[in-house]
């Protein structure tokens, strides 16, 4: 590698020192004309050239390409936008049928609350009537065995004063006082 | 002694090279082949179809059409002066095609080290920016080149010589010393340690220990070689961003 | 300074010569101080206006590459004078 550099840069400078009019000639910072009209030239042709036909004609496929994905790019964007509108659509949809689903499952809530309030009620009313009877029943039983009571009780205070004075005392004076006594 | 074993050739001696024909040297060689290599690689880019991703030589050229669009076109001109573009880019092409020679084997020569190429293109531009001054202005580009708007009466005369020193003399002289000292000093730079290299290995000395120590200014000189790219590139993009700085300011004065 | 004893010795169209090449060399040294340090700070200010605005590097960037060219350019007319004089 080394010996290689050194041979090519050893070959530059000999093959530029052997030259005929290389070593003299002007100054490092004069222009030469050859190399000046060669430049020149070229350059002026490779200007006009780029300017007239190989930019235009890159820019325009260039250009071209771009528009395309630019359509694309819009393209993508409105089947983005219809589908979206698709999924509102549909979810409009389907809030209706919920609502009305809503409704329904209320409406049979309601109508079987108040069948349930009704039979509440029926069976409320039988049992009120149902313990007024078994009250009536109980009172008029405790009225009977009060009577019973009463008389026995007047039975054998009447017994008992007949013994003790030997006379049968007043059968409503003894049922008054009975009264009186069992009611204290 | 080393300080007389080596000795720097003559400047002439490795800038200046025989002719391969009558009139036709190494520099022209290399500024013709810049010219074809860039008409070639756009020829065949445009070849290529245009509708798929571009790849290879479509891709290449379009980067670069890109890179001045972006990169130089909009940030000076703005969108007005993409009409540019194909000059700009001629302009970048041809001078990067002229510098890399400076670093590749066998050519070792960039052909902006000679006055020549850099002067033309720097005089080229001098008359464009200026004839696009007179299009856009008239007569009116003058004087606002010599007297910025809002310059007081009493300095005109003093701003006057100035700004016309530095617009029409200095912006061309300083366009072509640019570009050329450049290349030249990279180049006079390339030799000297390739040089140092050669004279420590081929040294009449005693001491052997001389000889291994031309690995050192070999490392610089591949160190200055990967610096050459860079500063190839850098030249090139440097002298296409300037001219549309000046084509900018001479279509627009405001800016 | 041995340098400058050496040029004491020449005489004629040497000393003409080697009185070139060292002010070609002074030359191109002090043409070299400016732009270095202006370069060393329009870089600087530039990196640090990077680092505060990322999102305006690219601007910066064009900028500073312009402010490079200008600035180089009086080193490189100090080159250009160094080829003159001294080669």
């Amino acid at each position: 590698m080394l010996t290689a550099v050194n041979h090519l840069q050893g070959l530059a400078t000999r093959l530029a020192a052997e030259g005929v009019e290389v070593g003299e000639g002007p100054g490092p910072i004069v222009p030469e004309l050859k190399e000046l009209y060669w430049g020149a030239g070229s350059f002026i042709v490779f200007a006009l050239l780029m300017r007239f036909y190989l930019f235009p004609r890159l820019k325009q496929g260039m250009d071209a390409r771009y528009a395309g994905i630019r359509a694309d790019h819009e393209q993508a964007d409105a089947e983005r936008a219809s589908a979206r509108a698709e999924v509102a659509d549909y979810e409009a949809q389907l809030a209706a049928v919920k609502a009305e689903a809503a409704a329904k499952v209320d409406a049979a809530r309601q109508a079987l609350e108040a069948e349930r309030q009704e039979q509440v009620k029926a069976l409320n009313a039988q049992l009120a009537e149902r313990r007024a009877a078994a009250q009536a029943e109980t009172d008029a039983a405790k009225a009977a065995v009060r009577d019973q009571i009463h008389a026995a009780v007047a039975d054998v205070a009447g017994r008992a004063g007949e013994l003790a004075t030997g006379r049968r005392p007043d059968a409503t004076v003894v049922a008054r006082v009975v009264n009186e006594v069992m009611a204290r | 002694m080393l300080a007389e074993a080596f000795k720097f050739p003559e400047i002439n001696a490795i800038l200046r090279w025989q002719d391969i024909f009558t009139s036709f040297n190494k520099i022209a060689l290399i500024a013709v082949a810049a010219a074809v290599i860039g008409i070639v690689v756009f020829l065949l880019a445009g070849n290529k179809d245009a509708k798929v991703a571009p790849k290879g030589v479509r891709n290449l050229a379009e980067t670069t059409v890109e890179f001045i669009e972006d990169g130089i076109v909009m940030q000076t001109m703005g969108k007005s002066g993409l009409g540019w573009t194909p000059f700009l880019l001629s302009l970048f092409i041809f001078i990067y095609l002229c510098n890399v020679p400076g670093i590749i084997p066998l050519l070792q020569m960039p052909a902006t080290a000679r006055m020549a190429i850099p002067m033309f293109l720097a005089l080229l531009v001098w008359v464009v920016y200026n004839g696009v001054g007179l299009k856009h202005q008239g007569v009116k580009y003058i004087t606002n080149t010599i007297w910025p708007p809002g310059v007081p009466v009493a300095l005109k005369p003093l701003v006057g010589v100035i700004e016309f020193i530095s617009n029409i003399i200095v912006r061309p002289f300083s366009l072509t010393v640019r570009l050329f000292a450049n290349m030249l000093a990279g180049h006079i730079l390339l030799v000297t340690f390739a040089l140092l290299t050669q004279s420590l290995i081929t040294a009449e000395t005693q001491q052997l220990l001389l000889k291994p120590m031309a690995i050192l200014p070999f490392f610089m000189l591949v160190f200055l070689t990967a610096f050459e790219v860079l500063v190839a590139f850098l030249q090139a993009y440097i002298f296409t961003i300037l001219t549309a700085v000046y084509i900018g300011g001479a279509a627009h004065p405001e800016h | 300074m041995e340098a400058f004893s050496y040029l004491a010795a020449l005489t004629g169209d040497e000393e003409k010569a080697a009185q070139a090449a060292s002010s070609a060399g002074f030359a191109y040294g002090l043409a070299a101080i400016g732009p270095g340090i202006g370069i060393g700070y329009l870089v600087g200010k530039s990196v640090e206006a990077m680092a505060r605005q990322p999102e305006a590097a690219g601007m910066v960037r064009t900028t500073m590459f312009l402010g490079i060219a200008f600035t180089e350019a009086l080193a490189l007319i100090g080159f250009v004078v160094f080829i003159l004089i001294g080669l």
